[in-house]
């Protein structure tokens, strides 16, 4: 019993060349951009999509899919996750100048698990327990090193209102305390060049500009308070959104909000904002009246839904819930109210224009990059299975090769037993 | 003390439900799935007295004065959902005895809470009958009931005492026994490995029989006195108490099976997560299966190596089995289970019948619940589109006629 496999099959090896011409006849398909097709054909030249319909003309040397009992739709994009690396938090509340790319381990089996269930474009951050944290990037799951996954180097800094040690105050003066710390380290920085200039109009100066550059701990802060940089701000809870939301409005930050796992107090007052938001794994919790033991219900998906907001929804990294599961996250947003057109862009257009990649990916178009997945149904239902991933063009996974899915279903069994000892 | 007595060998003690209402109802315009015969759609379920009386096509007469409840096309009507194997309601500290490792002699329905939040859970999630067994801390825990999730008092919910005793083989029983880690301390117990939990289980059946030698030839010091833990064990050696044997291992599984025959009971083998790899010694033993839970793909407790197509190797070689969620505060819903039990393979009916037909018959409590046919209990699901569908839910639930959930809206 127990006895671990010590060597499972080659997986994901699929070869597909992303040159050339490639056509998906798709029996069902949802490009998310508009009204579903029957019979369609996705047409891919060079890992960009060139043409969808239903009237495509394949060419004659094109290596075409044949999925015409089957489903497909972009892949998911999830718009924030601190998995895929060893450890997601330094646990140091200033650190600006970390990046994620650091840490990334391409071999880390949450890729793997991503393109299990469809996802293709991932924005990795680094944790929410610090105050400025370090910087994230946006990959495919796919590919040995970092420079192959990379779709964005650089994607913004994470900011976390997460009480450290338990103290909210406390975090929340740190954040007001550094970010001026950041303001008159910028105006110090200025008032040096001023006076550089005056001294090089004086003639006091040999140096033809003025070099002095800015402290490279300190400039990743600079970039986001000169609004060159994405803000990725968290708050844990409702309580949290007050002081974020004056923050945001005193310093003009470019911000997506990272919602913590109750935050349906947070909405009212969201619905009206042009902030981006981002929701929490948990989409469904229930709080209790201290006083009464009256039980309610909450899903704050349902609740942005109905104040008209749009959101991107997360999806867990935990291997014991259904959290991490795309069709369950939009089925839940659905059990509660959401029609299923939202619950599908949430995984899709809506996380790539929080991302800023709406040009790209989240939808199945001409000119975007040919990021697609096979379905063996409905997207929506349980009993449905990924059954090919296709990245840049490229066939990048395939449910028959995916050793933990051939694991799991007895599949290996011939193997195993050779390998048992 | 004889009172006390009496009371222990009144095992399965089957107690009506108090609470059935007078006013009819009937469901008409849903598909139902009675479970054991064909779905019909657009049918017709009355409700009288707390049990169904009639159920049939759109032409199926209902007493003029029923409440008529319309349901849409695509709701479903399902029997109430049976969960095999909880501990609703027991928090871990109440789940297990600590004063020995046998305590056979335990029953859980008195550490069940009525009014607990957990069967709230449930009937929201389509269960009506649950079984609440002792932990599994214990070798031999005690015994377990079979409870409605809806009810005043748990003499009120309950639908069978002392509904089977629970064995617990495995690491599990000794894992909390070293507890500085020596063996040479006063707080260590035995059992600390699997060899010896199971010398418990036989020593238990030992004592049980040499037990039943003094009582039927008693010595010159006359019959011994009266030991309710061993009285328990004697109904399983007569064959009058049914055995849940929690085993998650292969190794475990099969121990479970040879006791079971050594000693001539019969078990339920409950968990039950490497079968697949001894699914021959189950097909031949004809044993019937718990098994828990499915979303549990991969790691799993004790270490048992799981496999996502066990089900549908028990459903291909006619295992009997039910799907239970092992859960005490409702945590996992039964109809997920279910779910993800097709996800991998399960076809719908097998899946349907593993938390509804086969739950009821391993439980022994099949001739008033488990199907919806006339003169059973009105336990019954209405939900908002094919039952364990992810976006599907429980709109309205039946316990006795009672309706205890809905209707709820979107």
């Amino acid at each position: 019993m127990n006895s671990k496999i010590a060597v499972l099959g080659a997986l994901l090896a699929g070869s597909l060349p992303s040159q050339g011409t490639l056509a998906i006849k798709a029996g069902r398909l949802i490009p998310i951009s508009g009204q579903e097709l029957q019979n369609a054909t996705v047409l891919i030249e060079n890992g960009k999509i060139k043409a969808v319909g239903t009237d495509i003309e394949v060419p004659w040397d094109a290596k075409i899919i044949d999925a015409s009992d089957m489903v497909v739709m972009p892949t998911y994009v999830t718009a924030h996750t601190t998995a895929g690396f060893r450890t997601g938090n330094e646990n140091l509340a200033n650190i600006p100048y970390i990046t994620v790319a650091d840490g990334i381990d391409p071999a880390n089996a949450y890729f793997e698990e991503s393109l299990r269930n469809g996802v293709g474009t991932i924005h990795v951050i680094q944790g929410n327990q610090t105050l400025f944290g370090g910087q994230g990037m946006i990959l495919k799951p796919y590919g040995k090193t970092i420079e192959e996954m990379a779709v964005r180097s650089r994607s913004g800094l994470k900011l976390s209102l997460a009480p450290a040690a338990g103290s909210r105050m406390a975090q929340i003066q740190k954040m007001r305390r550094g970010l001026e710390d950041i303001v008159e380290y910028i105006a110090d920085h200025e008032r040096k060049r001023q006076e550089f200039e005056r001294e090089k109009a004086a003639g006091a100066t040999s140096d033809e500009s003025f070099d002095e550059e800015m402290d490279p701990l300190k400039k990743p802060m600079v970039d986001v308070l000169q609004g060159n940089e994405k803000a990725y701000f968290y708050i844990p809870s409702a309580v949290e959104l007050a002081e974020a939301r004056r923050l945001i409005a005193k310093y003009d930050l470019d911000v997506v909000l990272v919602l913590g796992p109750r935050c349906h107090q947070a909405v009212e007052s969201l619905a009206q904002s042009g902030i981006p938001v981002i929701l929490d794994a948990t989409m469904e919790y229930e709080t209790t009246d201290s006083e009464t033991e009256v039980v309610s219900s909450h899903c704050p998906a349902a609740l942005f839904t109905k104040a008209g907001k749009e959101y991107a929804l997360s999806l867990s990294t935990s291997a014991n819930t259904m959290n991490r599961y795309p069709w369950w996250q939009m089925a839940t947003a659905m059990r509660n109210g959401v029609t299923r057109e939202q619950a599908l862009a949430s995984l899709t257009i809506v996380p790539a224009r929080i991302l800023g990649l709406e040009d790209d990916v989240g939808t199945l178009e001409p000119g975007k990059a040919a990021n697609l997945q096979i379905l063996t149904g409905d997207p929506l239902k349980a009993t449905s299975w990924v059954e090919t991933v296709i990245l840049d063009g490229e066939v990048v996974y395939e449910r028959d090769r995916d050793g933990r899915l051939r694991h799991l279903f007895g599949k290996d069994r011939a193997d195993r037993q050779s390998v048992k000892n | 003390m004889k009172s006390t007595v009496a009371f222990i060998l009144c095992v399965a003690s089957v107690s009506g439900s108090l609470m059935a209402q007078g006013g009819a109802i009937v469901l008409r315009g849903a598909t139902i799935y009675p479970v054991g015969s064909a779905p019909i759609e657009n049918g017709t379920l009355v409700i009288e007295g707390g049990k169904i009386t009639a159920i049939g096509d759109s032409q199926t007469p209902a007493p003029a004065d029923a409440r008529a409840i319309v349901c849409d096309a695509d709701w479903v009507i399902t029997p109430g959902l049976i969960d095999a194997g909880t501990s609703l309601s027991i928090s871990a500290k109440n789940s297990n005895e600590q004063a020995k490792e046998v305590t056979p002699h335990m029953r859980i329905l008195d550490a069940v809470e009525a009014g607990h939040r957990a069967f709230e859970k449930a009937r929201n999630n389509g269960v009506t009958a649950v079984q609440i067994n002792p932990g599994n801390a214990n070798v031999i825990g005690g015994l377990g009931a079979v409870v409605k999730t809806w009810g005043g008092t748990t003499q009120e919910m309950l639908i069978k005492d002392a509904s089977a005793l629970r064995v617990t083989l495995g690491r599990e029983p000794g894992s909390g026994n070293s507890r500085s880690g020596t063996q040479h301390n006063i707080y260590y117990r035995r059992p600390s490995t699997r060899m010896g939990t199971i010398w418990e289980v036989r020593k238990a059946f030992y004592d049980a029989m040499s037990y039943r030698d003094q009582k039927t030839i008693p010595g010159d010091a006359g019959p011994p006195p009266i030991d309710p833990g061993k009285e328990v064990l004697l109904q399983v050696l007569d064959g009058t108490l049914t055995v849940h044997t929690t085993a998650r291992g292969e190794e475990d599984i099969r121990t479970a099976l040879r006791i079971a025959d050594e000693f001539g009971y019969r078990t339920v083998i409950q968990g039950g997560i490497e079968i697949w790899q001894v699914i021959d010694q189950v097909v031949d033993a004809q044993a019937t299966v718990i098994f828990a839970p499915p979303s549990l793909n991969g790691a799993n407790p004790d270490g048992a190596e799981g496999r996502s197509h066990t089900m549908n190797m028990m459903a291909e070689r006619g295992v009997p089995f039910a799907i239970q969620t092992d859960s005490s505060l409702g945590e996992r819903p039964l109809a997920h289970e279910a779910m993800v039990a097709m996800r991998n393979g399960l076809s719908f009916d097998k899946a349907l019948a593993s938390v509804t037909l086969v739950p009821a018959q391993v439980l022994g409590i099949n001739d008033t619940v488990g199907t919806l046919e006339p003169g059973k209990n009105a336990d019954l699901v209405v939900w908002s589109g094919a039952p364990f569908d992810p976006t599907s839910s429980a709109l309205m639930v039946f316990i006795d006629g009672n309706q205890v959930v809905g209707p709820k809206t979107n």
